[in-house]
């Protein structure tokens, strides 16, 4: 069995890894095809496996997930403003990804963490590095079309809402999350 | 409007009805935009619809005062090149 706080982090990682699915399945459908289409459509797959993942973690567990409104990515768009063209998509996503493997690491390395939790924290991360590569090289190949400062701004500008949005979500959620805090 | 601006206009109306799944005709210019979505993921969607389906760019600035359809139209029509 696993804790109440427990059940609500895998849930939470659940629910987000279900709305990250849904928006880039919606995203590749409407996309050209090109790298970015293809890409995008694996990152799509990867997202909906993950929160597969975290659904047969839990019932493994003996547990069921919770039912929770928003997903973290949902508080995004009110901290940074809407990105309105692909290049902010993915800037916006390579600045939520590295915060995807930042608290999964920290996850990992938590006390008497349940092996079979930390098998899919292992496995999820393998994934979550690719999509940090190809979104870095597809926003390198954006330069001539967008400008390298355009870019660099505009990922510093979800680099501080994420930055707003984590500190509001660790300190609204504090007592559940307090043994995965970074000390 | 001139001919060829209402032609620009038709075809962004009818694009953002195909993205929003409604009829050209309910997308009324004061139509609030968050009042015709489930969520803000979705207005996200339908303007990265709109932008791969007509071919053009939007920047952060297009957006910063849309609120409703015909501000949408408006910012779009000032970016879409002429046919």
């Amino acid at each position: 069995m696993i804790s109440e706080n427990e059940l609500w982090i895998l849930s939470f990682y659940r629910i987000s890894e279900i709305s990250g699915s849904l928006f880039f399945g919606r995203l590749a459908k409407s996309l050209k095809a090109g790298p970015i289409q293809h890409d995008m459509t694996r990152h799509y797959a990867d997202e909906a496996m993950h929160a597969w993942y975290w659904t047969d973690c839990l019932a493994k567990l003996g547990a069921e997930p919770l039912e929770l409104g928003t997903a973290y990515q949902d508080q995004y768009l009110a901290a940074a403003g809407m990105p309105v063209n692909i290049m902010e998509i993915l800037a916006i996503t390579q600045v939520f990804e590295r915060r995807v493997i930042n608290q999964y690491a920290v996850h990992s390395r938590a006390q008497d963490i349940d092996p079979l939790i930390k098998e899919t924290i292992e496995r999820i991360v393998e994934d979550e590095k690719w999509h940090i590569r190809w979104i870095r090289d597809a926003l390198k190949d954006m330069e001539p079309t967008y400008g390298k400062d355009t870019i660099d701004t505009t990922i510093e500008r979800f680099l501080e809402a994420d930055r707003e949005v984590y500190a509001k979500t660790v300190r609204e959620h504090e007592e559940r999350v307090r043994e995965l805090l970074p000390t | 409007m001139s001919t060829e601006n209402a032609a620009k206009d038709t075809r962004i109306r009818k694009a953002l009805a195909r993205s929003l799944n409604r009829e050209p005709e309910s997308l009324a210019d004061d139509v609030v935009l968050i009042d015709l979505v489930a969520e803000s993921f979705a207005l996200v969607e339908t303007v990265i619809n709109l932008q791969e389906e007509l071919n053009f760019r939007l920047v952060q600035d297009d957006l910063r005062d849309v609120k409703t359809v015909g501000d949408l139209v408006r910012v779009c029509a000032d970016r879409l090149p002429h046919p």
